[in-house]
């Protein structure tokens, strides 16, 4: 389920969304300001003669000249406006103040807006084509300013009142897209400018395998970009000279060491006493085995090996096989189907003897399986042995783990073993699970993805 | 088949290894097996004694300072047809295949048991002795044969469709002896001399053992096999045409 998120994920729309509603809120404020100062305006040009008309009909009517029923202003009995009407209490106030400039005192003030002008203020004779009325736009209307006299009645006046927010906002919000056409085009260019090469750093850094042919990230964008690309280039050829460096180290010290393991070798030839001289061949050997199980642990994260389609079924018998050549007891059912697999053969094989060899040492004898399910292959090997505690089932997998102290060099090498496995496994995308059988034995699972 | 013993003469070998904790004592080990010994520190030193005496065979450490193994095994095939067996780290797989494929003759892996780098010695003296053209050392190059490919350095059997069959050790040396020589009649007491010339604790089960295995691999019906044939009083003959590659 997808949720509908608001909050682009990518730099360009954060900063493309950020700089829209920054320009929104600016607007808002912009177009508020405008409102104000418009109704100010609006106030000064609509009841700035109104007043004055008022004020003068106040003095006439107080001389009694006023005739009711003609002019702009007319002498009603009763407010004319509606309760219900729109009222405006702030212009109101407005005509209060400047009435009291004037040196008068009225009574209560009421106007309203309206769109047509009541009957009782209805123009008498023909109606004439004024430029006042031209005031009244479409969307404008009347207002209505009733103001009570201190000797009674109600001097009221009408002045045309242009209601002009609807379009104000239609500029706003055309004036907001223009705005946004203009900005936010450029934005969103600079801000795919700067992803674009983020991106690729991002997927390089996220792909680098070191040991394989580098091609350095194109430098691209602005400066700043182009300085993070070309470190980011610099430190993968630093981080491949080391792992270089390293390899190189750890051949040279394989070298070394085999070299007076060699020696050795060839001195005991001299040794008369056969039982003696087997058994220093063996321990050399086993030195020889450990020394490659590290440089082979070492070496895992760039391996050599390309991957390879082979029969994981054949793999697994090859082994087996090599491991009853030698004597041991090992079975696995020789049906076992093909099983078409890609990985890297020898380090493979090397996880599964090193599981078989484990079994074998410590728990006499294996039973191998292979088993295909549509998606993860399992490699059985099942032992017979006193099995590993639950608690330090993890720890196994740990270089340099031996579970028994007591255990004699011959037997138990130094560790590496499943380590190794683990580390061979792993590369291959799969996991080793160990378990411990109910009737007895360790079962030691490489379960390999397909 | 002669030996070179038998010729009369003591066969002259050079040894070139840089280390001497191993040349030293090697040599006293071949010494004492029956050859002559002449030891090399270096590939200039070495260049100098080939040219120097007649050497019948050339022992080689790959990895040496200078002019490595590599570059002089190449120089030696270029003049000469001494035959050469390299000294090898188990880590130098690529190496090893290189020197084989530029025609040295065997390898032995450090650290190596003295009495098998001998046993090969005697083997490869023998066979240039016997007048034969040098053969190709038992790791190089690959073989096809009925839509398989086996591959010797890298010990692969390949089918038609590019996927690699895993061999043992037993069948791989079983199988290599049969494209080795395809159409001959082999008995199970040849193949089991053939195969035991490399790691010859993997090798004492039954040789019949091992070939139902490999026809389980290779045959299209192992009930009826069509590859590798019995042949009646007890032999084995690979029917079908091998190409080296």
């Amino acid at each position: 389920m997808t949720r509908l998120r608001l909050w682009p994920r990518s730099l360009a729309g954060q900063m493309a969304l950020l700089i829209a509603l920054a320009l929104l809120i600016a607007q808002i404020i912009n177009f508020s300001m405008l409102l104000n100062e418009r109704r100010n305006f609006r106030f000064e040009q609509a009841t700035g003669p109104a007043v004055a008309r008022i004020v003068d009909a106040v003095e006439r009517a107080d001389q009694a000249q006023l005739s009711p029923n003609r002019g702009r202003v007319r002498l009603l009995d009763t407010s004319p406006i509606d309760k219900a009407a729109e009222h405006r209490p702030e212009i109101e106030r407005g005509i209060r103040d400047a009435l009291r400039e004037s040196g008068l005192t009225v009574g209560r003030i009421e106007t309203a807006v309206v769109d047509d002008r009541p009957p009782s203020l209805q123009r008498r004779g023909p109606p004439r084509d004024r430029p006042r009325d031209r005031l009244r736009r479409p969307g404008g209307g009347e207002l209505i300013i009733a103001v009570e006299r201190a000797g009674g009645g109600w001097l009221v006046s009408a002045t045309p009142w242009p209601r002009g927010e609807g379009q104000l906002f239609l500029r706003l919000i055309a004036q907001t897209l223009i705005l946004y056409g203009i900005i936010l085009l450029p934005v969103l260019w600079i801000g795919r400018r700067i992803s674009r090469p983020l991106r690729s750093l991002a997927s390089a850094a996220r792909d680098f395998t070191p040991g394989e042919v580098d091609v350095p990230i194109a430098e691209g964008g602005p400066q700043d970009l182009r300085e993070v690309v070309a470190a980011f280039n610099a430190l993968r050829l630093r981080v491949t000279a080391m792992l270089d460096e390293k390899d190189r180290m750890l051949g040279a010290i394989g070298h070394d060491l085999r070299t007076p393991l060699a020696a050795l070798r060839v001195r005991i030839e001299s040794v008369e006493d056969d039982a003696d001289r087997i058994k220093m061949a063996d321990t050399i050997m086993e030195m020889d085995r450990t020394l490659d199980d590290i440089l082979s642990l070492a070496r895992l994260g760039r391996p050599s090996e390309p991957l390879t389609e082979v029969d994981l079924a054949a793999l697994v018998d090859a082994v087996v096989e090599d491991f009853r050549d030698l004597g041991a007891d090992v079975t696995f059912d020789e049906e076992t189907p093909r099983l078409q697999m890609r990985l890297r053969p020898s380090l493979m094989r090397r996880a599964v003897r090193n599981l078989i060899e484990n079994a074998v040492k410590y728990g006499t004898s294996a039973a191998v399986t292979v088993q295909a399910a549509p998606s993860r292959v399992e490699i059985r090997v099942a032992d017979r042995g006193p099995g590993i505690p639950e608690d330090r089932l993890a720890d196994v997998f740990a270089p340099f783990t031996r579970l028994e102290t007591s255990r004699n060099r011959d037997t138990g090498g130094i560790g590496l073993g499943l380590a190794l496995a683990g580390a061979i496994v792993s590369d291959a995308g799969g996991s080793i699970r160990l378990r411990n059988r109910p009737e007895g034995g360790l079962d030691a699972t490489i379960i390999l993805p397909r | 088949m002669l030996s070179a013993e038998a010729m009369g003469d003591t066969p002259h070998l050079l040894l070139v290894d840089d280390e001497r904790s191993i040349r030293e004592p090697l040599a006293q080990y071949l010494t004492k097996q029956g050859f002559r010994i002449t030891q090399a520190g270096d590939a200039a030193t070495a260049r100098t004694r080939l040219a120097a005496y007649a050497i019948d065979l050339v022992i080689l450490d790959i990895m040496m300072p200078g002019e490595d193994g590599l570059s002089l095994t190449r120089h030696i095939r270029e003049t000469s047809e001494i035959p050469v067996i390299l000294l090898t780290a188990r880590s130098e797989e690529t190496d090893r295949i290189v020197g084989l494929e530029m025609g040295a003759d065997d390898y032995v892996v450090k650290p190596f048991s003295p009495r098998e780098l001998s046993a090969r010695i005697k083997v490869i003296l023998r066979r240039a002795a016997a007048g034969g053209a040098r053969q190709h050392a038992p790791d190089s190059g690959s073989f096809a044969f009925a839509g398989w490919v086996l591959k010797s350095g890298e010990r692969a059997l390949v089918d038609r469709d590019g996927v690699s069959v895993p061999l043992s050790t037993g069948e791989y040396n079983l199988l290599h002896a049969l494209v080795t020589r395809p159409r001959q009649v082999l008995t199970r007491d040849q193949l089991l001399d053939l195969t035991q010339g490399r790691e010859a604790a993997a090798f004492d089960r039954a040789i019949d053992n091992q070939v139902s295995r490999l026809r389980r691999k290779i045959e299209a019906d192992p009930k009826n096999p069509e590859l590798i044939k019995t042949v009646w009083g007890g032999g084995y003959t690979l029917a079908a045409e091998v190409t080296r590659l």
